[in-house]
């Protein structure tokens, strides 16, 4: 135990005597270690990004519908019983609003062109608890009363439809078919292209005269962001047979369960991350290793073994790595904490890689996630590093020949 | 080629179903409110030709009136050849159709060979297509009614003329002694995407000439010209020749002729039944 302690200073005090060398060896691992957090950081706050888009742009934070409707939505399978289902999840711990939609199948058109999309009948005065849509119409305003009409701008250019312009709605609803024409009252902008050429609002009675449906095909709920999955969950319990709260994840789908992959796709590069950074803490210990092979010499001289010199020399690469790791998880959770608080992600990426984004409902703001895991990904730069200096210089001082090594020029 | 992205709600073959009996039902109902209609209209007949002429109304909507009847030209049945220019090409269709001069139509196409057997039934505000390359019929929502069909500018509301009176509030926008203008405006909430519709007819026998659809910039996106009318024992003046052209940017133009026509015909209620869209149907 004596031996193993004296070891371990004799190794904490090699590392200040070479500090130069030392620096270098804590910056490498400073820096990979600091790479590793933010390529965490960023992948999951880019992840929750689209997450938190979706639910706030395209699907809920929270859906409360039948599992019927979940697995086919058409409108047949409406929720039943509207009010009772709000009074249950309205009880639920972390809802703060509940607001009803209707989602139709509808065609769109225009003197000039028409689409089909989702026209989704929404409640005006509740929407905008559950939505940011509401807040990104750049043009006009939200619906006011039955009769209007919000479209995404990027499909409203397609069919070339103006503010205070009427634009013709076809259904085929439950009872047959219906149509209807509603004002142009807004226009949605929000630099996402599946948003912009996809959405459309309705007010909700018109959107139940067209379907023929009385109720509502999902009751929105707003939870607090990072709560939906739990939220949802302990909603479902409280729901009648046949009728459950899907969180975000489960709202997408097959998107999530892609990003999932995603993210795990993602664990070789972080893997190289370390790789790296182990690579270069050995190479930096070779170098020393050679420039210290007199030092060494004298060493195994005095009397010390082979053995504890070997373990020193891995203490001395465990020990520098440990310091580097440290440093660079200060530097990298101050890093992600500033890219939590500050959204400086989300404008660069938009800026630079906008066009490639616009297909997924990522909005303009990105931060970085802040999670203590990171911490066990950059921890495998210390293991690598102690295995790699375990594997070469620690054989190479092992083999070393106390006289020779003395001989060895400086 | 029309395009029909909506999916039908539940099941379209229930509702199909549902649809064949519901068309016995009310065929007797029919039968006696088109014999209704006839005996009416031969009282009307009676008063002559002249005694039409004569009387034209001073409000809109009755001269919409007496134009859509003029326009529908009542029972028919007929031939019509159908020209679709487009920039890059154009197409010819012979078509057969046979109408009950209400709310009812069977259009069957019989050239070009690659599109003979698709038939269309109009049957009030449905409307049902049958694609004999998969052996099925489809009911359409509405805006089937307003879409040209077989990638035409012609539409069953072109030829029907429902909208006009269903859709619009008409007011007399320009009248002189051989013509009338009628300005058709849309209803509240009315499901339809122009700004107004000018329709002129001659004087005084009401004949359809032209109905110009403008946009909600008062610009003119779409033409419907009629011509050669021909003259019925009733006194209605029908258009034979419907000219389309669409003024919006890269527009076509349709021209269909009625061919072989026979006016004044009462075709029996099993002609517009999904049976015959799907078999046709002879008497």
């Amino acid at each position: 135990m004596n031996a193993a302690l004296a070891t371990l200073k004799l190794a904490w005090r090699s590392l200040f005597r070479q500090r130069l060398r030392t620096a270098l060896l804590i910056a490498v691992v400073a820096y990979a270690t600091l790479s590793i957090l933010f390529f965490w950081g960023f992948t999951d706050g880019f992840l929750n990004a689209i997450f938190q888009g979706q639910a706030r742009l395209v699907a809920a934070p929270v859906a409360v519908t039948t599992e019927a409707y979940h697995a086919d939505p058409d409108p047949v399978h409406a929720l039943a019983g509207l009010d009772d289902v709000r009074r249950a999840v309205t009880a639920v711990p972390g809802v703060r609003a509940a607001t009803p939609r209707l989602d139709v199948p509808a065609l769109l058109r225009s003197p000039y062109a028409q689409r089909g999309a989702t026209l989704r009948g929404v409640d005006p005065a509740g929407e905008s608890a559950v939505s940011d849509l509401p807040d990104a119409i750049q043009d006009g305003r939200m619906l006011e009363a039955p009769g209007e009409l919000v479209l995404g701008a990027d499909l409203a250019e397609t069919l070339d439809v103006r503010l205070g312009e009427r634009v013709a709605v076809d259904v085929a609803a439950v009872g047959g078919p219906a149509a209807t024409g509603l004002r142009l009252v807004g226009l949605i902008d929000t630099g996402i292209e599946a948003v912009d050429a996809g959405t459309v609002l309705a007010h909700l009675a018109d959107a139940r005269a067209l379907a023929g449906v009385d109720g509502a095909t999902e009751l929105a709920l707003d939870v607090p962001r990072g709560r939906e999955a739990a939220v949802a969950a302990a909603a479902s319990d409280r729901l009648p047979e046949g009728v459950r709260a899907y969180g975000i994840l489960d709202q997408m789908g097959e998107l999530a369960r892609g990003l999932a992959a995603e993210r795990v796709s993602m664990i070789p590069i972080g893997l190289l991350f370390s790789l790296f950074g182990a690579i270069a803490v050995t190479s930096s210990l070779v170098v020393s290793v050679m420039e210290r092979t007199r030092e060494f010499g004298v060493i195994l001289a005095l009397g010390l073994g082979h053995v504890r010199l070997a373990w020193m020399v891995v203490l001395e690469a465990i020990l520098g790595t440990l310091l580097g790791y440290g440093v660079g998880a200060v530097l990298g959770y101050a890093l992600l904490f500033v890219l939590h608080e500050v959204n400086v992600l989300g404008p660069l990426f938009t800026g630079v890689y906008g066009d490639f984004l616009s297909g997924l409902a990522l909005g303009d703001e990105i931060r970085a996630d802040v999670r203590l895991e990171y911490l066990a990904y950059a921890g495998v730069t210390v293991a690598l590093a102690a295995l790699f200096a375990a594997l070469t210089p620690a054989r190479r001082v092992a083999r070393l020949v106390p006289a020779e090594a003395m001989r060895a020029a400086e | 080629m029309t395009t029909f992205p909506l999916p039908l709600f539940g099941s379209s073959a229930a509702r199909i179903a549902r649809l064949r009996v519901a068309a016995v039902r009310t065929a007797a109902m029919r039968t006696a409110a088109v014999r209704a209609a006839a005996v009416l209209a031969a009282v009307l007949v009676a008063g002559g030709a002249l005694a039409q002429e004569a009387a034209v109304p001073a409000d809109a909507d009755a001269i919409v009136d007496r134009i859509v009847e003029n326009l529908r030209g009542g029972g028919q049945r007929a031939t019509i050849r159908m020209t679709v220019e487009r920039d890059d090409a154009t197409d010819r269709y012979v078509l057969e159709t046979i109408g009950d001069g209400d709310e009812r139509a069977l259009t069957r196409v019989v050239a070009p060979p690659n599109e003979a057997g698709r038939a269309f039934l109009v049957d009030g505000s449905e409307l049902f297509v049958y694609a004999p390359r998969v052996g099925r019929s489809l009911r359409l929502p509405p805006s089937g009614r307003s879409d040209g069909f077989l990638g035409s500018d012609l539409s069953y509301d072109d030829l029907a003329g429902d909208e006009l009176r269903d859709t619009y509030d008409a007011a007399i926008a320009e009248r002189t002694d051989d013509r009338v203008v009628v300005s058709l405006v849309p209803r509240a909430g009315a499901a339809t995407p122009y700004g107004e519709l000018r329709l002129t007819a001659r004087l005084p026998d009401l004949t359809p000439l032209e109905l110009t659809y403008l946009d909600q910039r008062d610009a003119p996106v779409k033409r419907l010209t009629l011509h050669d009318p021909r003259t019925l024992e009733d006194g209605r003046t029908v258009p034979t020749r419907f000219e389309v052209v669409d003024l919006t940017e890269g527009g076509g133009r349709t021209i269909a002729t009625w061919e072989d026509a026979t006016f004044g015909v009462e075709p029996p209620d099993r002609c517009f039944t999904l049976e015959a869209l799907e078999t046709g149907c002879r008497w």
